[in-house]
Formats: C-alpha cells, structure tokens, sequence
C-alpha cells in the first residue's frame, strides 16, 4: 500500500514515516507544495496524507488537483487548524477524513486503514488475525468460524486493536477512539478496563488465543507473537 | 432629534428674532414717512393761507370742523401732537397740528392752527404685524417645503451610506463599497468610512490570521511532542524496564492535556472574535441522544443513570460545532461534578434547556463558577474552562444562562433558556439587507 504524505515539519515527517513503515505501508514524502503537486501528478498512491498548511500553499488546493484529475487515491487531510470551517471544506472538496493534529499514531492507522479497505475493496474484504476473521461491513467477528457477539463499544475496541497490530495503545487513544475527541485526561479511564475485561471473556469463551496484552501503566497491545 | 428638525428649530428662531427687528423697523419708519408727509402738507396748506391772507382776503371757512381753527390770542407756534375725537368713529384719533401767526395788514394778528390726522397707531401696528406675520409664515413655509426637498435630493447620498453601513458585516472580510458623491462632504465621508472599512478588515484578518497560526504554532510542536512520545512507547526496550514506560505515559497523557487546554482557549478566543457565524438548523434533541450515545462509555464508568426527557424543540440556527460543544460541555460538566451512583437530568423544551445533576455541595459564589481557570477542586486535573465555553457560546446566541443549586437532594441545575429564534446573530443577518459587494 503506497501512500504519500505531505509534511512541512521535518521532526513529525520523519516519525510519520517511521511510524507508517512499521505498520508496513510504502511512504513516499512531500516536504512543500510544489513537490508534493509534483507527485501526484507522476504516481499513483492509495492514499494522500495531506496537511493544509504549506510553506508555498494550501492543501486544500493540492486537494482540489486530486480531485480534478479523479484520482482514485483516498485522502486523509491532517491539520493544526481545527477551525471547523477548514474541516468542513476539506470534507466538502472530497477528503475522505479529517484528523486535527495533535493525534495518536494509532488512531492515523485505523483511519488510514478504513479509508484504503473503502478504497480498494469498496467494501468486499475482511480482515484475518490468526483466528480470528473480522467482516468490518457488516460488523461481524468469527472465531474459528464461529459467530461472536460483541456490544458496540466492544467491537469498536477489537477493531482500533486490530488496525494497531503489534503497537502499544495509550488509555488516551483508546479512550477517545470510543467516546470521540471529547474525553479527557481528567475523565476515568476505568471503563476501557471494563470493555477490555468483557471483551476478553468473550473471546476466550470461544477459544481465541489471549493476544491482548495489558501494558501496565501505558495501555494495551495487540500481541502479534 | 433629526437634522432638519434642528436646523428647522434654530430657522425659527431666527426668523422669529429677525421679524421681531423687522417689525418695530418697519413700524417707526412707516409713522416717520407718515408724519414727515403729514407735516409737508400742512405746510403747503399753511404757505396757501397766508398768500390768500396777504392778497387781503379773509381766512375761508374751515371744510370740516377739525381743518383748521382760528384764534385771537397767542399760540406755542409750531408743530405739535394732539388727539382729536372723532365723533363718527367715537375714537381719539391722532393728529398732526401746525400753529403760525397769521398777520394781516391793518387788522389784528391771529393764531391759525392746521390739523391733519395721522395714521390710527393700532391701525398701522396691526397692519406691520400682519403683514410681517404673513411673510414670517411664507418664509417658513418655504424654508420647510425646500429642506424636505433638499433632504431626499441632497441627503440621499448620506442615507445611502447610512443603510449601506447598517447592512455592513465584517464577517464578509470586504471593505465597504461606497459611492462617490458630488457633493464634497459627503464624498469625504465615504472615503473616510471606506478607508475605516478597509483598516478593519484588515486589523480583523490580522487577528483570524494570528489565532490560526497562535493555534498551529503551538499544536505543531505538541504534534511532534505526542507523535514521538507514541513511538518511543514501542521500543521493545521498554520492557525490560518496568519504570519507564510509565513515565513515558505519564509525559503523554501530559501533552495530550496540554493541547486540549490550547484548544480550549483557541476555541474561547475565536467565539469572542465571532468567528462562528455559518449556522445551520440543530435538531437539539438529536444532538443530545448522540452525545449521550458519545458518553455512554463515562456514565458507566461512575454508573450515573442519565434521564432525558426531550420535549418538541424546533431545529435552531447554530453553528454545528458551537452547538456540539455546547451540549458537549454541559454534559461533561455534569459528569464530572457527580458522584458515584448518582443521576443527570437533561429537560429539553422549546424555550429552554436544563441540564440538572446531583452533586457534591459546592462552596463559593455561583457566578464565579464560570470564570475561566475556576476549579472546584485545585488539585483537579480539568483545567476549568468547560463552563466559560458554555458561557461564551450562550452569550454569542444570546441565550440566557443561569445556575442554582437545590440543597434539596444536593441538585445542580445549568439552564440555557433560548430567546425567540429571530433574536440569534445568524437570523439577524439574514435580515439584515445585504451590503454591497465588490468583485
């Protein structure tokens, strides 16, 4: 999966690219408007990491080219400015989510990751970790191919842990992958204990392997070994 | 008070000071022109007399009794006033008198007085008057009928600049377009108000550019600080350390709370530059489901049973983020302050909304509670700034907010009452007419 990502900022570039390599996707970076036009023009990408504020011009516009040239790629744009009229004239121009930054590694790989399965697959793909089989369309989970079923949050929490495979999940990301951007660090964290726990029980009821891994003090992880 | 009823009010002053001077000008002058007129024919009469007299003949009877009179013994020679009935009138009337010595040769001297009557005094006061009065209200008259004309022709370009600064939104980030004006001062206004326009325009870009970059200034080196932060917790280093990875933790839980906190003051600052003004119709009842639906996961946590009763509220004109945030820190606010076991209460009906919870008492003045930085608690992690957004967006669509407290089962209560839909900023600007724009 070959994605580009458009970064001003040399220090978050180089950790984006390190961390999107590790959760195995081919990165290709535009450090400023002109190079990143120039890209999207000679290749093709699954998707565009684009960030709106450039030293030599506005994403949005990079966006509009995308569009222009009906590119297939999708585009995820990141951006400091959270004023909600940039988010909604991103989404408007066709940007197929929207991330303010500052944001959690993890919660860029599960965005990432639905927008290139809509992407490529419109829809028709599931995701396989060891036993376990997951159709995200129609929510449905299967061990050893066998039904399970989970609540709302439960299932969301299994799939923010299988878009992370192998990285450590903080209280935060997962927190506010469940409730949206609006819990905070003063907010208990206890119920992501309680959702892990259930959700724990329930797989195990069905033979799965216990791949969920507690981190003490940190969060979880979604073992790969 | 208008223009021209000010204008109006000195004219009539004036008008009435200058008729007054008129008046009593016009009153001496014409009694002097009368009397020196008088006084000419008396003495044409008198030079008439004493030629018949020295041509030695007698003295004729007088026509009327009040012609002239005769007499024997001396006089005071020389013009004089006097006042004579007039018995058909039944009036004393004014008159002129000329006494000379007339002398004829061979015969005893004799007085002859000449009268003639002057004009009546009340006669010529009220006919000054009148006819001075009659001018002062042509005058006026005139005066006015011109000032309303002048008003629509002249003032037209004033009132044009009038409703073209009413209709004006800085939102829109244009300079007024005013029109030039033949008439000097009021081109000058134009100018000076579209030079204003354009300062402005120009100040308020400068501060919408400022809190964007203030925002992404900050929110990048955060960025930067959490995205390392993340990735410095996957090194499988840090498993062997059972130290560490909690104060990586802890350094990232304290990143992620100081980029809310800049959020929060972002988010403060651009409501107080109105920098929300798109509004689309909120269904209030929908948006609290949903984010009751958000929070779920929080109620349970402090197993607070949540009661919604959302009555028929009409869909308002809000800036969806606003109304997002609105309802976002009501709710969380109500959360927070709870205990364990407790209750929230969310009354929502078309005039109002209610958001009630039970809570610890809380000291201290109600009104403080929604100054910025007001914590509860001063070893709590919030950094108090929930309800001051509230506050802020209740102030910006003019939306009454208020708090109490009942002991009562220890109740808080943060109401929202709404003011009547029209009275909300993006109404008004519907109605408002459009400012002229420029291409």
């Amino acid at each position: 999966m070959k994605i580009l990502l458009v970064e001003d900022e040399p220090a978050l570039l180089a950790t984006l690219v390190e961390a999107l390599r590790q959760g195995g996707y081919v990165v290709e970076v535009a450090a400023d408007y002109a190079q990143a036009a120039d890209k999207i023009k000679v290749y093709r990408y699954d998707c565009v990491l684009l960030d709106l504020t450039l030293p030599d011009g506005n994403g949005l516009d990079l966006l509009r080219t995308l569009k222009a040239d009906s590119s297939p790629a999708g585009v995820l744009v990141i951006s400091a400015r959270d004023s909600l009229d940039d988010r909604v004239a991103g989404l408007d121009l066709g940007a197929d989510d929207y991330l303010v930054k500052p944001f959690h590694l993890s919660e860029l790989n599960a965005r990432l990751r639905a927008i290139i399965r809509r992407q490529r697959f419109q829809g028709h793909s599931h995701l396989v970790f060891r036993d376990l089989v997951v159709w995200p369309d129609q929510a449905e989970v299967l061990v050893h191919g066998e039904a399970l079923a989970l609540t709302r949050k439960e299932y969301d929490l299994l799939l923010y842990l299988l878009a992370n495979p192998g990285r450590v999940l903080t209280k935060e990301a997962i927190a506010e992958h469940l409730c949206g951007d609006s819990v905070d660090a003063t907010d208990s964290f206890d119920f992501i204990y309680t959702h892990l726990k259930n959700l724990r029980k329930k797989l195990q009821e069905k033979g799965a392997e216990n791949y969920i891994r507690t981190m003490y003090g940190v969060g979880y992880k979604l073992s790969v070994e | 008070m208008k223009f021209l009823a000010v204008i109006n009010r000195y004219h009539l002053v004036l008008s009435a000071g200058l008729f007054a001077a008129g008046s009593v000008a016009l009153y001496t002058g014409t009694e002097r022109a009368v009397r020196n007129e008088v006084g000419e024919q008396l003495q044409n009469h008198r030079l008439e007399l004493e030629a018949r007299l020295a041509a030695g003949r007698p003295l004729p009877e007088p026509l009327y009794r009040e012609q002239y009179s005769a007499s024997a013994r001396p006089r005071p020679l020389g013009f004089s006033d006097t006042l004579l009935l007039d018995p058909t009138e039944g009036s004393m009337v004014p008159h002129l008198q000329l006494t000379f010595r007339a002398a004829t040769p061979g015969q005893p001297p004799v007085w002859v007085t000449l009268r003639k009557s002057m004009l009546e005094t009340e006669e010529l006061l009220l006919a000054t008057l009148s006819s001075m009065l009659v001018m002062l209200a042509l005058a006026l008259t005139g005066n006015l009928l011109l000032h309303r004309y002048l008003s629509g022709r002249l003032w037209a370009p004033f009132q044009r600049t009038l409703v073209a600064l009413r209709g004006y939104d800085l939102q829109q980030h244009r300079p007024l377009a005013l029109p030039g004006s033949k008439i000097e001062e009021f081109a000058e206004l134009n100018q000076a108000l579209t030079h204003l326009s354009r300062r402005l325009v120009a100040d308020y870009e400068n501060l919408r550019e400022f809190t964007a970059n203030a925002a992404h200034e900050t929110q990048t080196p955060l960025a930067i600080m959490q995205a390392q932060l993340e990735q410095l917790m996957q090194l499988p280093a840090l498993t062997d350390d059972a130290t560490a990875a909690p104060l990586l933790a802890d350094l990232y839980g304290a990143t992620r709370r100081l980029s809310r906190l800049h959020q929060a003051l972002g988010l403060l600052s651009r409501i107080e530059n109105g920098q929300f003004t798109q509004a689309e119709p909120i269904d209030l009842a929908g948006l609290v489901r949903e984010k009751a639906a958000q929070l779920a996961p929080l109620l349970d946590a402090r197993e607070l049973a949540l009661h919604l009763h959302l009555g028929a509220s009409p869909p308002r004109q809000l800036h969806p983020g606003l109304a997002d945030s609105l309802l976002h820190n009501l709710l969380h606010n109500a959360i927070r302050h709870n205990v364990p076991g407790g209750d929230i209460t969310v009354h929502l009906t078309a005039n109002e909304l209610a958001v009630s919870n039970s809570g610890p008492v809380i000291s201290g003045d109600p009104s403080r509670f929604f100054e910025r930085f007001r914590k509860h608690n001063a070893a709590s992690e919030s950094p108090g700034l929930g309800l001051s957004i509230v506050q802020q967006i209740c102030a910006y669509y003019g939306f009454g907010l208020s708090y109490d407290f009942a002991p009562a089962g220890a109740r808080h209560t943060l109401r929202v009452r709404f003011e009547p839909a029209a009275k909300n900023p993006a109404e008004r600007k519907k109605l408002a007419p459009a400012a002229p724009r420029t291409v």
